[in-house]
């Protein structure tokens, strides 16, 4: 199982200047000249990266970090400028979007054009053709030229025949984020089936959703240097963490909020004020604690919330539903803070949230948000686990 | 035998390609040369009353059928083949695909096609008694081969270089038009004059034609020496062609 199947090494790309064709002739020049280096865009230094059969790896950043760069170096499409990547195995790459399909040629036909690309006989691609045609599930469009299909049909197609060949390596580039809800879903089991069945994974994906649902390492890129390489849920958090702070640093320019009737003072997430939240085991208790000022003295309304990182709301509760008076003292900051005791949210990435209303109820103040991360294994659905057992029909079956 | 498969998968794609969305279909790869040939026929014996010198020569037709057939296979398939990978570049970009295949296949298409096409007028023309021998056109058929060693050769160059420079294929077509009229198809080398008729070896090509005359129509001379040349040159032309694409494969891509 710990064999080899990628493995990168001092991986770096430069792309050369090529819009002006003065350019381009110097370029050729030097290439064919034996080869001085080629001036142009550093995309990618120094990469290094091993990935084990069995792995599954995203690779995440933000946009133009040289995520679809790297994959494109590891399939060989792109050659390296420095460095070296070698593949193992057979590969079956999604890259972008299209898969390099003729748009002059129906669907079947691109089908047996990829089949012999990934190196079947004709034999081979018949068998494989209902199979394919089934999981595209894009109807009588086989028979239509590719340049007919919408940019979902495509990817179907695509994916559906990386699914029928079964690579050892499969290699997808942001293939999920086009596909309707129901192919989504599909595809997604697919790759947990075949990530079950010892198949290699590398992904790039924004949804970190599907990020840490599919993937156990991640690999983050930033201005095509690695950043950071480990568990996905490290990695994943770190990353949220600095889109988080790079949002508060444009946030706090022009976000004066002095002079606010309420506003918050302080928000800890079991006991930590910054964010990213700690990580948070399964099955772990999460305390969020707000203090929150108020220039009238008067009480505040308290709302605390979970949702998923992609928004959907988890839970909410506030003070004034569970009829909790917040205390204040002498003072003009009121503090309130509630346990969820054993949280039972499922492993991905969540935002816990607080916001503070008048005393009312009504008005919305101030809110203030934090990434949080639930780490572990577990193979349930959904986002939260509810409380349930399993109940034992005595006799029914003896009877 | 992975890469033979391929490249066979691809030459069928592009013979499909070729007659896919035309009414004439195949037939216009034989229609073609012989417009053309009907064109310079009657151009050239009719209104120039062109002849082929000497006594027991061949008829003008039979003549020019005999060296512009095989131009015509070799020119298209450079053409074709040297905007190849520009045509392919979305293929190039999202598959690892073995380039010089995607050269390859316009390359052997065209000749397949046009060397089809060269069998069926020949055969029409020995069975009209126009001069052609029957058992010379077995060894035509097979000086194909270094023709297609020549021509593939120079179509890795063309194909390589185009990458870079776009505006290849337009200079290429006037290029190859120099290089057939500065070959002996049109006319004999005897037909020029004396000083000028050492010029004509400096044309790869003459070579060809000039075999082709010899095996078919049993006109001029064509010895062991000058098949020599021949195969030398099919031989340069490919290692400097894989050699020069090769040193660029890499780097396709980036300028795509």
């Amino acid at each position: 199982m710990s064999e080899i199947l990628v493995r990168a090494e001092g991986l770096g790309k430069r792309f050369p200047k090529s819009h002006r064709s003065s350019d381009r002739l110097r370029s050729l020049g030097r290439l064919l000249l034996g080869g001085g280096d080629v001036d142009g865009q550093q995309v990618l230094h120094d990469i290094n990266l091993e990935v084990k059969r069995g792995e599954s790896v995203a690779i995440i950043g933000e946009n133009g970090a040289g995520k679809s760069t790297l994959l494109k170096l590891i399939t060989g499409v792109l050659t390296a400028t420095e460095g070296t990547a070698n593949v193992y195995g057979k590969v079956g790459a999604l890259l972008e979007l299209g898969a390099g399909f003729h748009p002059e040629y129906s669907g079947r036909d691109n089908i047996a054009m990829a089949g012999a690309l990934y190196g079947l006989n004709r034999t081979q691609i018949a068998q494989c053709l209902p199979g394919i045609i089934d999981f595209a599930d894009i109807g009588a469009y086989i028979d239509e030229p590719v340049k007919h299909y919408s940019s979902g049909m495509v990817v179907r197609l695509g994916f559906a025949i990386i699914a029928a060949l079964k690579p050892d390596l499969l290699i997808t580039d942001e293939v999920l984020a086009v596909g309707d809800e129901s192919f989504q879903k599909k595809c997604v089991r697919w790759m947990e089936d075949y990530l079950a069945g010892g198949g290699t994974l590398l992904l790039v994906s924004h949804s970190m959703y599907h990020v840490q649902k599919l993937c156990s390492h991640a690999l983050w890129l930033h201005h095509g240097k690695v950043a950071m390489y480990g568990d996905v849920f490290d990695v994943s958090q770190a990353y949220l963490a600095w889109h988080e702070r790079r949002q508060a640093a444009v946030a706090s320019d022009h976000g004066v909020r002095a002079g606010q009737e309420f506003e918050i003072v302080e928000f800890t997430v079991n006991g930590q004020d910054e964010s990213p939240a700690p990580v948070l085991d399964i099955g772990n208790s999460l305390r969020l604690r707000v203090r929150a000022g108020s220039r009238e003295r008067r009480t505040p309304v308290v709302l605390f919330g979970v949702a998923r990182a992609d928004g959907t709301p988890v839970y909410g509760v506030s003070s004034e539903m569970d009829a909790v008076a917040l205390e204040g003292g002498q003072s003009s900051v009121y503090c309130a803070e509630i346990e969820f005791e054993g949280i039972g949210l499922l492993p991905g990435s969540y935002m816990v949230k607080v916001h503070v209303l008048d005393s009312e109820g009504i008005r919305l103040f101030d809110t203030e948000e934090r990434t949080l991360t639930v780490r572990g294994e577990s193979r349930e659905f959904g986002l939260v686990r509810l409380p349930h057992r399993w109940v034992r029909f005595v006799g029914e079956a003896n009877e | 035998m992975n890469r033979f498969s391929l490249a066979l998968h691809f030459v069928r794609r592009e013979l499909h390609e070729r007659y896919r969305g035309s009414f004439t279909g195949f037939g216009w790869a034989f229609l073609q040369p012989l417009l053309q040939l009907a064109i310079y026929a009657f151009v050239f014996v009719e209104i120039f009353k062109a002849r082929i010198p000497g006594a027991g020569a061949p008829g003008y037709v039979p003549f020019l059928v005999v060296g512009l057939w095989p131009w015509i296979a070799f020119s298209d398939a450079i053409l074709r083949s040297t905007t190849a990978l520009q045509d392919n570049s979305a293929l190039i970009g999202k598959v690892a695909v073995p380039r010089e295949i995607l050269v390859f296949a316009p390359c052997a298409a065209g000749f397949m096609l046009h060397l089809a096409g060269f069998i069926v007028i020949l055969l029409v023309l020995a069975l009209t008694g126009q001069g052609i021998r029957i058992q010379g056109i077995p060894f035509a058929i097979l000086m194909y081969l270094p023709m297609f060693l020549y021509a593939y050769g120079a179509a890795l160059c063309f194909a390589a270089l185009q990458v870079f420079v776009r505006d290849l294929v337009q200079i290429l077509g006037q290029l190859l038009t120099l290089m057939m009229f500065a070959a002996p198809i049109f006319y004999d080398r005897s037909n020029l004059p004396d000083r000028y008729q050492g010029w004509l070896d400096l044309n790869p090509f003459t070579g060809f034609v000039e075999a082709y005359r010899f095996l078919l129509l049993g006109h001029g001379n064509f010895g062991w020496g000058a098949l020599g040349l021949v195969l030398a040159i099919a031989v340069i032309s490919y290692l400097v062609g894989s050699w020069l694409f090769r040193r660029l494969d890499p780097h396709f891509e980036d300028f795509l």
